[in-house]
């Protein structure tokens, strides 16, 4: 699917009719995209191809067509750039005959770093994911979540300006993800462009809006959710007005330019209004207009199905 | 928790200004030696590296204990155990041990990424590594003579000739181009093969060791023929020496030699091939955990 990208400013990554193939298992087929900074969610089922396209994006694995680049540039063949970049794997595999320390200095050794730089680094990166206390043990004695932090640390101790985060929040505890979460976010609002992929969709949606959708090697579809929602004709967006003039409300939106469907539903706390538009963007940016012309009243705005597991679900049907 | 992003974005302006260039291959190719002797060194197989490579020091001390004063110098022992223990056993089965995993294991575990991931070209990081296995291969049984060096001299200052010296110092050139050689080529085994050991045994025991032993110049495709091409021939083995050891010190020679410069040429290109080989692998290689 062509898009215009997500992530605001020029794209940092791009792919262009991208594939890879398995012998005959086509694991990404034809994918097009491109991500500028800020947070990206590539979201999609286990087996979905998100991984592959990780790994080809971070250069680890050649296209079997197409290409893709991250800044410009093909990784594997321009290596210099990895200065810039951060990858954390889903594999869990972790050289686990080295200490916590011993593999963040060597990750950081290898960026060619001076030795005071990596103490400085490894120092500020442990005690940033709680691991100062764990640094001297062996990395096979860790926890998955400790395991998950170190491989992290490991993705952003260099500061990279492009992070590729494949499930990083395996594995975690409620507290390490909930820090793990926050941390992306602020990558996001400091100019990193970090691409963050899961099959948990209520993580990717504490994390961003801006995603990709990704099922059976193909992306389904790219930007937010609300943008990407609108593009499901036939899933108009369900939308609970709460009202004090239910039936007035109602009466007005009938034949509105973007309105598809109105109902009054009564619940046990009083009426409401759905309102099933087909364009909720341009909804949300007529009504505050309408509410005042017609001198309408609106309590509370809900909006029942643009949630990232609706949209998923509706596109993967 | 700002912190530590605040003080590596103001330490990584200087670099995140200037175009990235790959770390130089030398400085990469050391740190990535330096840590995989490391890791080498805390495998338990090495253990039993260790202890297989106990055997030569096992025969020098049977002979100083079973047969002192019996005509069998400390230059024949070392030469016989250089043809006929060292070059066809223990070089290739250190060199296995070390050279199959050094960037196979990490390929198939997927640990590879990490290093992957850096600035450090491919041919650096598998160089690196190799560099490493053949260090390690060789320490182990240099290890070995030395403990041999040290049984042999126990019997008196007088063993220490100059002949037994050039042959002692030639044993451990022998031994170290012998597992720099096998290590490089395991290696690029262990790159190419899913499965990569019943091959490298039918190299080492099944190649190796039908083709050395057919005569005139077949046997040269062989690794161990130019090796055991480089070891000094002993003075002729006494007739009265016991069974086994008569046997072997009897039979140990039949080859039909090649200049010595030849053989060490052959074994260096055969190196040479198997790096070049290795690291093209590696460049076309892809990580499927």
């Amino acid at each position: 699917m062509m898009g215009a990208g997500v992530g605001s400013t020029e794209a940092r990554i791009s792919a262009d009719r991208v594939g890879k193939w398995f012998g005959e298992v086509i694991a990404v087929n034809n994918c097009t995209l491109s991500v500028g900074t800020g947070v990206v969610g590539l979201l999609g089922a286990n087996g979905a191809g998100k991984s592959t396209l990780f790994k080809m994006l971070a250069g680890l694995i050649e296209p079997s067509h197409g290409s893709v680049r991250v800044f410009g540039r093909k990784l594997r063949e321009d290596v210099g750039w990895y200065r810039r970049v951060g990858f954390c794997p889903e594999s869990d595999a972790l050289p686990g005959w080295m200490t916590g320390r011993e593999f963040l200095s060597l990750m950081l050794r290898l960026m060619g770093y001076s030795k005071a730089e990596v103490n400085t680094r490894v120092d500020l990166w442990l005690d940033r994911f709680e691991l100062t206390a764990a640094a001297g043990r062996r990395l096979d004695g860790y926890s998955k979540g400790m395991r998950q932090k170190i491989k992290l640390a490991q993705a952003l101790a260099h500061d990279p300006e492009v992070i590729f985060l494949d499930e990083p929040l395996n594995g975690m505890d409620p507290v390490s993800r909930k820090q793990s979460i926050d941390l992306v976010r602020e990558l996001g609002e400091r100019g990193r462009t970090v691409l963050v992929s899961s099959h948990i969709l209520p993580e990717v949606e504490e994390m961003t809006s801006q995603i990709i959708l990704i099922d059976r090697g193909k992306v389904l579809a790219e930007g937010s959710v609300t943008e990407i929602r609108d593009k499901i004709p036939e899933h108009p967006t369900t939308v609970a007005l709460a009202s004090a003039e239910c039936r007035r409300l109602a009466g007005f939106l009938i034949g509105q330019e973007h309105v598809v469907g109105v109902q009054v539903e009564t619940l046990p706390e009083g009426e409401r209004v759905i309102v099933r538009t087909d364009h909720a963007i341009g909804f949300y940016r007529s009504l505050p207009e309408w509410i005042l012309k017609n001198n309408l009243t609106v309590d509370e705005i809900l909006t029942l199905d643009d949630s990232l597991e609706a949209v998923f679900q509706y596109l993967t049907e | 928790m700002m912190d530590a992003m605040n003080e590596t974005d103001t330490m990584n302006r200087t670099s995140a200004t200037s175009a990235p260039a790959p770390l130089p291959s030398l400085i990469s190719i050391v740190w990535i030696a330096w840590f995989s002797v490391r890791e080498m060194a805390r495998r338990r197989r090495l253990i039993s590296l260790g202890l297989i490579n106990l055997l030569p020091v096992l025969v020098v001390l049977a002979i100083r204990i079973w047969f002192p004063g019996e005509g069998i110098t400390a230059q024949m022992q070392l030469a016989a155990l250089s043809h006929d223990t060292f070059i066809p056993f223990l070089i290739p089965i250190a060199a296995m041990a070390v050279g199959i995993p050094a960037i196979g294991e990490q390929v198939e575990d997927g640990t590879i990424v990490f290093t992957w991931t850096r600035p450090i070209r491919r041919r650096a990081i598998y160089l690196g590594r190799l560099f490493a296995a053949q260090m390690v291969a060789t320490l182990l049984m240099s290890g070995s003579l030395v403990l041999c060096f040290v049984i042999m001299v126990s019997e008196g200052l007088q063993v220490i000739t100059f002949e037994f010296l050039k042959l002692y110092l030639l044993t451990f050139m022998i031994i170290g181009l012998g597992a720099f050689t096998y290590s490089a080529l395991f290696a690029a085994f262990g790159t190419f093969f899913k499965k990569p050991v019943l091959p490298a045994i039918l190299f080492a025991f099944g190649w190796e060791n039908l083709v050395s032993n057919i005569p005139a110049r077949v046997q040269e495709l062989s690794l161990r023929f130019h090796l055991q091409n480089l070891v000094e021939r002993p003075p002729a083995a006494p007739d009265d020496l016991p069974g086994l050891l008569g046997a072997l010190l009897s039979t140990s020679f039949k080859r039909d030699p090649v200049p010595e410069i030849k053989s060490v040429a052959i074994l260096l290109v055969v190196m040479f091939l198997a790096m070049l080989l290795g690291t093209w692998l590696l460049q076309h290689k892809e990580i499927e955990k």
